[in-house]
């Protein structure tokens, strides 16, 4: 729902990262957003597509790493291959007690950036690089 | 082409912000907890009710967050309590700057409490993403909203210590299945609190009230956060 504002912090979080690199523009903001973390991957991209616009991170993708809340036993550790939505109270496995545990993940893992050619190079065609 | 790592939370100007207020709560001694619900749910009745009780013996302030109206800081502040209003403009949450900008404007009128209670903008899903500073989240759940909300809501009654089913007077006029939601809430906070309780009638409200108090015994004896409610 403040998908927007998420957007706006991540643009900002990716010019930082980018601040010192000089002239070029970032392609790819990759991202982890976990399951419990109240945000929708399909209206972030809206969002961030809406925020690009007119910018220099204009057509700059945004890519979601989708990570799941997981159900862990005390003894016998996560269980594999939760459905989404479907939540269980005890370990199939040993009947002990199950926590919820991750899926609050919401965090820039990375971003693609692309250096302009120095233009001291381009002066001279074919100089060295 | 230059791939940097990161590895930053989106959130972390808020949770810095957070730290902050959490430490300020630790001095003081205030345990603060942030309500969580859909709109309607009974936040500021069962606070209307929770502060005739207590305010006798304990120091109580309110921060109300709402989209719009000064309606809920009103209504704390008859019952005789300091309370401040945060207004967020169409804001689905609070955030932890906005709770430090407003302590700040009541120029301690809020600080050195006994407990200090946040009552969030009624929303099951925002909230629970944004740090306040709090000792722990309680989320409210009122009778007539159905007894499939926790699954439908699996973050906020994951994260929430407690879980308050609100409005039981309620109980025989509306179909409510009680025993799924406890199971529901024991599945998804093996560790949490789940109290029942009518502001009304003054059902569950021993239980509710003793929560609180123990929890603010807990933080006064220097029990990790964590264990407060449990």
């Amino acid at each position: 729902m403040h998908e927007m504002g998420v957007a706006a912090e991540v643009r900002r979080i990716a010019r930082q990262a980018v601040a010192d690199r000089g002239p070029g523009r970032i392609t790819c903001v990759r991202l982890a957003v976990g399951d419990l973390a109240a945000i929708e991957p399909e209206l972030l991209k809206y969002a961030w597509e809406a925020l690009v616009v007119g910018t220099p991170e204009e057509g700059a993708a945004l890519e979601v790493d989708w990570r799941p809340a997981t159900q862990t036993c005390r003894i016998c550790g996560d269980l594999p291959g939760r459905a989404p939505g479907s939540w269980l109270r005890i370990c199939p496995r040993c009947g002990g007690i199950l926590s919820v545990t991750g899926g609050d993940d919401l965090d820039v893992l990375q971003v693609v950036f692309e250096e302009e050619d120095n233009p001291a190079d381009r002066a001279v065609p074919g100089g060295a690089r | 082409m230059t791939e940097i790592d990161v590895k930053q939370k989106v959130l972390a100007a808020n949770a810095a912000a957070a730290a902050g207020l959490r430490e300020t709560f630790a001095r003081t001694g205030t345990l603060v907890v942030n309500l969580i619900s859909s709109p309607g749910s009974g936040k500021t009745t069962l606070l209307e009710k929770t502060v005739a009780v207590l305010k006798g013996s304990l120091s109580l302030g309110g921060l109300e967050g709402d989209i719009a109206t000064e309606r809920d800081a009103e209504r704390l502040r008859k019952m005789g309590i300091p309370a401040r209003q945060i207004l967020t403009g169409g804001s689905c949450h609070l955030d932890a700057r906005q709770v430090e900008r407003a302590l700040a404007d009541e120029g301690g009128r809020l600080s050195n409490l006994d407990i200090l209670f946040i009552e969030n903008v009624g929303n099951l899903i925002c909230p629970t993403s944004y740090d306040l500073g709090e000792d722990f989240k309680i989320v409210l759940l009122s009778v007539t909203e159905g007894e499939d909300k926790p699954f439908k809501y699996p973050a906020i009654f994951s994260k929430a210590a407690v879980t308050v089913v609100t409005k039981i007077d309620l109980l025989p006029y509306v179909p409510f299945d009680l025993a799924a939601v406890r199971e529901q809430v024991a599945t998804l906070a093996p560790d949490g609190r789940l109290v029942e309780v009518s502001a009304t009638s003054g059902a569950g409200m021993d239980a509710w009230l003793s929560l609180l108090t123990d929890a603010l015994a807990k933080k006064r004896a220097g029990v990790p956060a964590a264990g407060v409610a449990s």
